[in-house]
């Protein structure tokens, strides 16, 4: 059974986060023998032999990213952690920011140096209230106790490290929009090319990773890559904060190593289904990615290759589980009012087709549904697939083709008979 | 010099260019609304998508680099595919009011509805409704159900005319085109460029506001002599062949809008807002009747008188207009250059409250044509010191000459084109054409000649200057 944690390794206790229960956890080590012992080039080594994946959704190698930054080209490099944990049903990154955020730094710490980075920022989620204050206070922390500004822990490397408070926008999480809304603009995403490591923020070489990913750095280099490489399964490196919400008796942040049986994921670990009900539908990792049906999932184990494999994906670890009984005519509303709400609006497909999406879900949900309906919707999702600047209008195109697609009929009764199969409220007794 | 292949054809593409700069170079149409060759590329209206070969989906063209070798196409059913569902999203929530919509005619989004899509709407949900009539400007509004956020009118303001001005607001479907504070734009000597820069009907120039469907007129190349830069603009005109008989005839010879057409060696696709206004220099009352002392006389009358006065004067000084054209200029020079003490005057000054000059295109010279002036009458009038009182004749070409300094016994020949009451005092005045009357150059600061056309038919009674010297000079020398 693999249970290996990297992350979770200590109890959560009120004083868990600060820098002396860090320290006595043996933190900061790692950063000392970075910058005693190693180049920057090793750091960067260790990180691709390690073949971590990005953990915020698009699941990109960390050192591919990396490779592309030039050391010496003369020119400032950036680096940005994303905390901008906005998809729906993802919150995961919290757990880091609140009860382990000198992790995150020293972590980040490893990269600027690996990266040749002087300025390196956290783009917080504006609605993160104690992850903020939790995160800003370690960063006092951190300077006060010469872990960051001038001289680190005695060396010659000097990082400064700005925390970054978003104003709640959706496409600010989104990495380029990200470093826009960072230079004062309004949080537009950038069409590649270029890539953003190649011209980012203040166009200059910029990499932005999210916060578990960094997180990991830390276990990585005080480990080895290839011992981190060995956690998990043979394409997917590593463990995965998993947070799930929706219908189970006990949701919250969970971390699992890659490759562990979903089956005993949600019925053990998180006690099962509310009310003891079936499974309808599992929403894997954030809402972007495709819904899978309870049948479906059962046999698959947490890990990129069997997600892929079932038309869906880890996303971001944000798992949403829909129970027998829920209206999946409702729950597709709720996503497209979400949608709607965030397109930014500055390209064609998404800023119109999400309000036509939205509005003609609200139309089928009200009553007034069409025969032609769902074909419209399948093919305003169609038009997003791949075709915006940013990834928000394939998100929206997924959730829209993939909950059409295993939940047609739902639709189809819907439209039929002008009401939903299902009465509108799921009751489910919390089984305590 | 990358090679690539568009639609299979080889083409040189430079190296800095992108795939749509490339083929929109050698003959390839690729549709496009927010891309502008002098603006950033924005890459958010999508329809420029083309496929790469051997891909099975499309890319925007406008941010795509040429690379040795690259093979597009243009026109393949998926780019066809989806420029139609382009279409379709963009007119999803446009009124297609073209009906009352100025811009139809030379709208983007008209042209490009018939070629690439032709279809109506698939939606049959309501239309999302937005303002319409926000005042951005004193000079401009904005119909906000029209506006397809290309956002080129932003980044005019940013990137071009520096103002900026105007900003988005609000996000998604219910994004705002909006003036960054008030009176931001009103602040924009530039402002109008953006109302041609509008690929649909969404902003829209107050002073054209429902004058008239663009059908129905006509653009006549011609300078705007606003200033020294001396732009070249399009002075758009009811055609002849739809000629008003009944109803306002004046509207045949009115100026409907001047737009900006583009000279790269001089002002590019832009002009400034006086350069819009040229109405209101054109369109004073006329002068039309030739006068002796106030007295109507025939245009050969004034001429004569005009010769008599010469013959007989001692010290005769002529004030020549900064407004003439190279060849007024030239006719004047041969024909009575010899015989005046001539001085370049400057006939127009900056207005109150006016830009006097920037580092874009407005020059603190307001004359048109100064720097040929200068170059066939070296001497200047600074327009404020005494004249010698020895003077007996003044030959005052054009406006901005203030008669009270002229001295107490010297005559007057007055030859302007615009009712004024100097006119009438002046021992002989000649009504001459306007520049909407005649051909002609004019020469810039930095020297470059541009050429205007006639927009309308000059009055018969009114002299023609570049034969008008001529005219005079010839009997003159006849009797000598």
């Amino acid at each position: 059974m693999p249970d290996t944690k990297l992350l979770m390794t200590f109890p959560v206790t009120a004083t868990s986060h600060t820098l002396v229960e860090y320290r006595a956890r043996g933190g900061y080590a790692t950063l000392a023998k970075v910058l005693t012992e190693m180049k920057a080039e090793e750091v960067a080594k260790e990180v691709m032999a390690s073949g971590i994946q990005g953990r915020g959704g698009a699941g990109f190698p960390m050192g591919r990213k990396w490779a592309v930054v030039h050391l010496n080209d003369g020119q400032p490099h950036y680096l940005c952690a994303n905390a901008d944990e906005g998809e729906p049903g993802t919150f995961k990154d919290r757990w880091i920011l609140e009860y382990a955020p000198h992790l995150l730094i020293e972590s980040m710490l490893i990269a600027a140096y690996a990266l040749q980075v002087r300025h390196a920022f956290v783009y917080i989620r504006g609605e993160f209230d104690q992850p903020y204050h939790r995160l800003a206070a370690a960063v006092e922390e951190a300077y006060a106790s010469g872990r960051l500004g001038e001289g680190i822990l005695g060396s010659e490397f000097a990082c400064d490290l700005v925390i970054y408070r978003g104003a709640g926008s959706y496409v600010c999480g989104e990495a380029s929009a990200l470093l826009t809304s960072i230079e004062g603009k309004r949080g537009y995403p950038r069409n590649r090319p270029p890539r953003l490591t190649v011209r980012g923020l203040y166009q200059r070489p910029t990499v932005v990773n999210n916060v578990e990913t960094l997180s990991n750095i830390v276990g990585i280099i005080a480990n080895g890559g290839a011992a981190f490489k060995k956690v998990g399964t043979e394409k997917s490196p590593g463990t995965r904060l998993i947070s799930i919400s929706g219908h189970v008796n006990r949701p919250g942040v969970y971390e699992i190593e890659y490759g562990y049986p979903w089956a005993k994921f949600i019925f053990d670990d998180c006690g099962g289904i509310l009310g003891g009900r079936e499974l309808k539908g599992i929403i894997p990792g954030g809402i972007s990615t495709k819904i899978l049906t309870g049948p479906e999932m059962k046999p698959l184990r947490l890990c990129n290759e069997d997600l892929e494999a079932a038309g869906s994906s880890m996303g971001s670890g944000g798992m949403v589980a829909i129970a027998d009984g829920t209206c999946m005519v409702r729950l597709l509303q709720v996503l497209l009012r979400f949608y709607h709400h965030e397109s930014c609006g500055q390209c064609t497909p998404c800023r119109e087709g999400m309000g036509w999406l939205h509005r003609i879900i609200d139309r089928i949900v009200a009553g007034e549904g069409r025969a032609e309906d769902i074909e419209r919707l399948y093919q305003i999702s169609k038009w997003n697939d791949g075709t915006t600047i940013c990834g928000m209008g394939d998100a929206a195109g997924y959730a829209t083709s993939g909950i059409l697609n295993k939940f047609r009929d739902e639709f189809e009764y819907c439209i039929e008979h002008k009401r939903s199969r299902f009465n509108g409220t799921l009751e489910c007794p919390r089984s305590s | 010099m990358p090679e690539i292949f568009i639609n299979g054809k080889s083409v040189q593409a430079e190296r800095d260019q992108s795939v749509l700069q490339a083929a929109l170079a050698n003959g390839f149409y690729i549709p496009y609304f927010c891309w502008h060759p002098k603006l950033s590329v924005a890459g958010n209206c999508r329809i420029c998508c083309v496929q790469v070969e051997g891909r099975s989906w499309v890319e925007i063209s406008c941010n795509m680099p040429v690379t040795e070798g690259l093979r597009v196409l243009t026109d393949s059913d998926v780019v066809k595919a989806y420029r139609k569902s382009i279409m379709q999203l963009v007119t999803l929530n446009h009124p297609v009011d073209c009906g009352i919509c100025d811009k139809a005619g030379e709208c983007t989004l008209q042209d490009y509805h018939y070629k690439y899509n032709g279809e109506p709407s698939m939606s049959r949900d309501p239309k999302v409704h937005a303002t319409k009539f926000h005042p951005l400007s004193e000079r401009i509004v904005l119909d906000n159900e029209r506006c397809i956020v290309c956002s080129r009118c932003v980044r005019f303001t940013r990137e071009i005319s520096k103002s900026n001005a105007l900003g988005i607001t609000q996000r998604g479907d219910a994004s705002l085109v909006r003036a960054a504070e008030d009176g931001a734009l009103d602040a924009d000597p530039y402002s109008d460029n953006i109302v041609d820069l509008c690929p649909v009907g969404a902003l829209l120039s107050r002073s054209f506001l429902y004058k008239s469907r663009v059908w129905y007129l006509k653009p006549t190349p011609s300078v705007c002599p606003g200033c020294a830069r001396g732009c070249a603009v399009h002075i758009w005109h009811r055609k002849p062949e739809w000629k008003l008989n009944a109803l306002d005839a004046g509207q045949n010879t009115r100026i409907e809008r001047v737009t900006p057409l583009d000279n790269p060696q001089v002002n590019g696709p832009w002009i400034c807002n006086k350069g819009r206004d040229l109405a209101q220099i054109f369109e004073r009352p006329r002068a039309v009747q030739a006068m002796l002392k106030g007295k109507p006389v025939e245009l050969d009358a004034a001429i004569g008188a005009a010769r008599r006065l010469i013959d007989g004067a001692k010290h005769p000084v002529a004030m020549v207009s900064s407004w003439g054209s190279n060849e007024e200029l030239d006719a004047f020079k041969r024909a009575l250059g010899g015989q005046f003490a001539s001085y370049v005057k400057r006939d127009w000054a900056p207005q109150p409250g006016e830009r006097l000059d920037d580092d874009f295109l407005i020059r603190a010279d307001k004359n048109p044509n100064s720097a040929a002036a200068r170059a066939l009458f070296p001497r200047q009038d600074d327009g404020a010191a005494a004249l010698d009182a020895d003077i007996d004749l003044i030959l005052v070409w054009g406006e901005g000459f203030d008669f009270a300094r002229l001295p107490a016994r010297a005559r007057v020949i007055f030859l302007n084109a615009y009712l004024q009451p100097e006119n009438g005092h002046a021992d002989v005045f000649i009504p001459i054409s306007i520049q909407t009357e005649r051909h002609g150059h004019y020469t810039n600061f930095e020297g470059v000649v541009s050429a205007f056309e006639p927009c309308f038919a000059r009055k018969p009674t009114v002299a023609d200057s570049e034969t008008l010297f001529a005219e005079i000079a010839a009997t003159a020398v006849a009797r000598t």
